[in-house]
């Protein structure tokens, strides 16, 4: 779609949003009042959404030209080309109505139909054509159960549910012979490929292929069914794996790893002599398949390498002569230093895969989540705000985030998922990357966790599980043996907790009222009694406003605390504490060129609020 | 909504399964394979988050009564359905069948996936229990 119509889109959306949300009137009940508010936030989240992550279904041939795109902009995921090469299969978001449904688009017309229906808050997902192209699979959530269905590809006819799931998995491919359908369910205690009898009667039940104690995905069977091509997580990042497929001896045979520096979404080419991945940065690798009674694997070649960064899902057609990406916007961000009136002070170093920027106590560097563009690591780096050199703080294969500074900006804490994603902890290491990182503490298994604040004694930090959560860093107390406080678990969201320099009050974000608006609150908070908060909440923006999108700081004196606006605003509130908590009506300082990418929720500004840092979108004001 | 939130909303097109706060993974303490259907006296609710608790009193082999906990979505996750607080307290004392994940240590356990309340409303925890 020409650049002119997807803004015109996007517009219309915005618009669509403003005026489909209801406004509150005269005579209607508090809870009438507060029910329209809740649903303009969300008519207004929907369109934002839309504006800033809609993609387009983009074809490129092998020399990385567009041949065409497909249809209007949409919520899309990964498209999949029919064994013909001439539809597209592609899950679609409704953000309004909370679904993911299947489409099949014409490639030479863009012409959509839509296979599926969910009823509100239901999915399918995961579609897989049929060897003839007349069916697809898929996983869909209904009446509450996840099941593996199949229906026309022509939208007609009811679903048919081939095999009602225990719990969740994804079909991943269905044999050229027809007899089966492969599907893969991992969780923490590890993957397993399945294989479902498409023939005979009775009820069908599934073959495990393999299992593995690390984590599975895809499953793609060779053409001659003798071999099935898989993601596995045992190096801790995905790699692509071959292993024989034999439903009747299942668990049998030797695997081979195929790609060298991280792969997933195998797919063999039809005549299967060649096999693709996609490589960390979405690049299409090739590798040549030797038949024999053990297969031979040549060297990975780049076959496709669609422009930008990170361009979006992607898969490659039956012939290996196309690239099918739902193609998304750059993701690129550029750090950007503002003053206090939403002047671009200057942009620092080049940009980058950034998100979380927290700047240093002493204003003199900026620490932030790096994805490396080439191999999709996400590590921890610190950059001069001066010179814009970049230093790694952390460099490893486990995903880093949420790094926040100590308080004498010698330390940075940050998470990390760890023994192949099954372990959450909280680290420390110098912000110049020098020595060993020490684990702080970690929490349960597979558990998430929302890292916000270092107190300025150094003896807390405050996370997130849904509840507001402190974890005490008692010196001779081992990292394992700490214990989480949950010093705010309510029947709200609460997060994003940051401590007042005096550690008198927490700050943090809720929505005690309305489901989709998240305000700041700030509470008491005393070092001797962490269990919980010792007085009522009392509101920092206004409360009739469309909330927040985080908290940004508290000024070095406490006196103040600025947050930024579900508009993308800087505001800040005078705050008394003397003789009572008393909060002042905030005012916008100014309002950003662009949404910034990142938790708000982390230090972005100096200490002393004259400068704000955000990493914002290079195509917005404020990078160039 | 929050901005991190937002993100993830927009990450979860790309995932499995469901975005939600959580004190634990789901899989590790609960198996899916694994469930167990039950009727009893819904004798506590624990309306917080990130998950909810419902403490159900189910008659034994030998008349004795065995206490099972249930563990729900989060209470926002009921929120956004038009399921309260007040239809568990309602039902509080009374009869409810409900369907659970059973939990992975034999416990009397369960991670909710569907209950049915005395007045036949049905709850589901699904998709994210499920």
């Amino acid at each position: 779609m020409k650049k002119s119509a997807w803004i015109a889109t996007a517009m219309a959306a915005v618009s669509a949003a403003l005026v489909l949300a209801p406004i509150p009137s005269r005579g209607q009940s508090a809870e009438d009042a507060k029910k329209a508010r809740g649903e303009a936030a969300k008519a207004k989240r929907i369109a934002e959404n839309f504006k800033l992550n809609a993609r387009t279904l983009t074809i490129f041939d092998r020399q990385g030209k567009v041949v065409t795109t497909v249809g209007e902009r949409g919520m899309f995921n990964v498209p999949f080309f029919s064994p013909d090469g001439r539809r597209l299969a592609v899950v679609k978001n409704d953000q309004e109505k909370e679904t993911n449904d299947l489409w099949v688009y014409d490639v030479a017309t863009g012409q959509g139909i839509q296979i599926t229906s969910s009823q509100r808050r239901e999915r399918a997902q995961a579609p897989v054509w049929s060897p003839d192209g007349s069916q697809l699979a898929f996983v869909a959530v209904r009446s509450g159960n996840f099941g593996l269905y199949r229906k026309h590809a022509n939208g007609q006819g009811p679903e048919e549910l081939i095999y009602q799931l225990p719990g969740t998995g994804n079909p991943t491919d269905w044999s050229a012979d027809g007899r089966y359908l492969t599907y893969t369910s991992s969780d923490l205690s590890g993957g397993t490929i399945f294989a479902v009898p498409l023939t005979g009667t009775g009820e069908r039940k599934p073959i495990e292929i393999f299992h593995s104690q690390f984590q599975l995905q895809g499953g793609g069977i060779s053409p001659d069914g003798r071999w099935v091509a898989y993601t596995s997580n045992e190096t801790q990042r995905n790699e692509v794996y071959v292993r024989g497929f034999d439903p009747t001896a299942p668990g049998s045979g030797q695997s081979w790893r195929i790609s060298r520096e991280g792969g997933s979404f195998p797919y063999w080419r039809g005549d299967g002599k060649e096999l693709y991945y996609l490589a960390p940065d979405q690049t299409a690798m090739a590798v040549e398949v030797r038949a024999g009674a053990a297969p031979q694997f040549g060297v990975p070649k780049v076959a496709f390498r669609p422009p930008g960064i990170f361009p979006g899902p992607a898969s490659v057609s039956r012939d290996g002569e196309r690239m099918v990406v739902s193609l998304g916007p750059n993701p690129l961000r550029q750090i950007t230093v503002f003053d206090r009136q939403g002047k671009t002070v200057k942009t620092v170093g080049q940009p980058g895969l950034f998100i979380d920027p927290s700047v240093s106590p002493d204003g003199k560097r900026v620490v932030l989540t790096r994805t490396d563009p080439h191999t999709g690591n996400r590590d921890i780096w610190t950059f001069d705000l001066a010179t814009g050199k970049g230093t790694p703080v952390t460099d490893d294969l486990p995903a880093d985030g949420n790094p926040i500074w100590s308080s004498d900006g010698k330390w940075i804490a940050y998470t990390s998922f760890r023994d192949n994603g099954r372990n959450n902890g909280i680290y420390r290491k110098a912000w110049d990357g020098s020595g060993q990182e020490e684990l702080l503490f970690r929490t349960t298994p597979g558990a998430g966790m929302d890292l916000s604040d270092w107190s300025p004694d150094g003896k807390f930090l405050t996370f997130a599980t849904g509840a507001l959560s402190l974890v005490q860093l008692h010196p001779n107390e081992k990292a394992l043996d700490r214990k989480a406080i949950e010093w705010m678990r309510e029947e709200y969201d609460a997060f994003g907790g940051r401590f007042s320099p005096d550690m008198r009050l927490m700050a943090y974000e809720a929505n005690p009222d309305i489901n989709e608006i998240f305000d700041i609150f700030v509470r008491p908070f005393d070092a001797a009694k962490p269990e919980a908060p010792l007085g009522p909440a009392v509101q920092v923006s206004p409360a009739d406003g469309f909330g927040v999108a985080g908290v940004i700081y508290w000024s070095q004196d406490g006196k103040e605390l600025c947050y930024l606006t579900a508009d993308w605003e800087v505001a800040c509130a005078e705050i008394t504490t003397a003789p009572g908590l008393k909060v002042g009506i905030p005012k916008v300082l100014f309002k950003l060129p662009a949404r910034p990418q990142g938790d708000p929720d982390h230090w972005l500004s100096s200490r002393d609020g004259q400068r704000f840092v955000f990493a914002m979108p290079v195509t917005a004001g404020g990078s160039k | 909504m929050n901005f991190r939130i937002c993100a993830l909303v927009a990450a979860g097109l790309w995932v499995v399964a469901g975005v939600a706060w959580a004190h634990h993974n789901m899989s590790a303490l609960f198996d899916f394979n694994n469930r167990v259907s039950l009727s009893g006296t819904l004798s506590k609710i624990d309306w917080r988050n990130p998950h909810i608790y419902l403490t159900v009193d189910v008659k034994g082999d030998k008349d004795g009564l065995e206490t099972w906990q249930v563990e729900g979505p989060a209470p926002s996750f009921f929120r956004i359905r038009d399921i309260s607080k007040m239809d568990f307290e309602n039902a509080s004392g009374k009869m409810v069948k409900f369907e659970a994940s059973r939990a992975r240590d034999g416990s009397r356990t369960g991670l909710l996936r569907v209950m049915t309340l005395p007045d036949g409303k049905l709850v589901s925890a699904c998709p994210q229990n499920c």
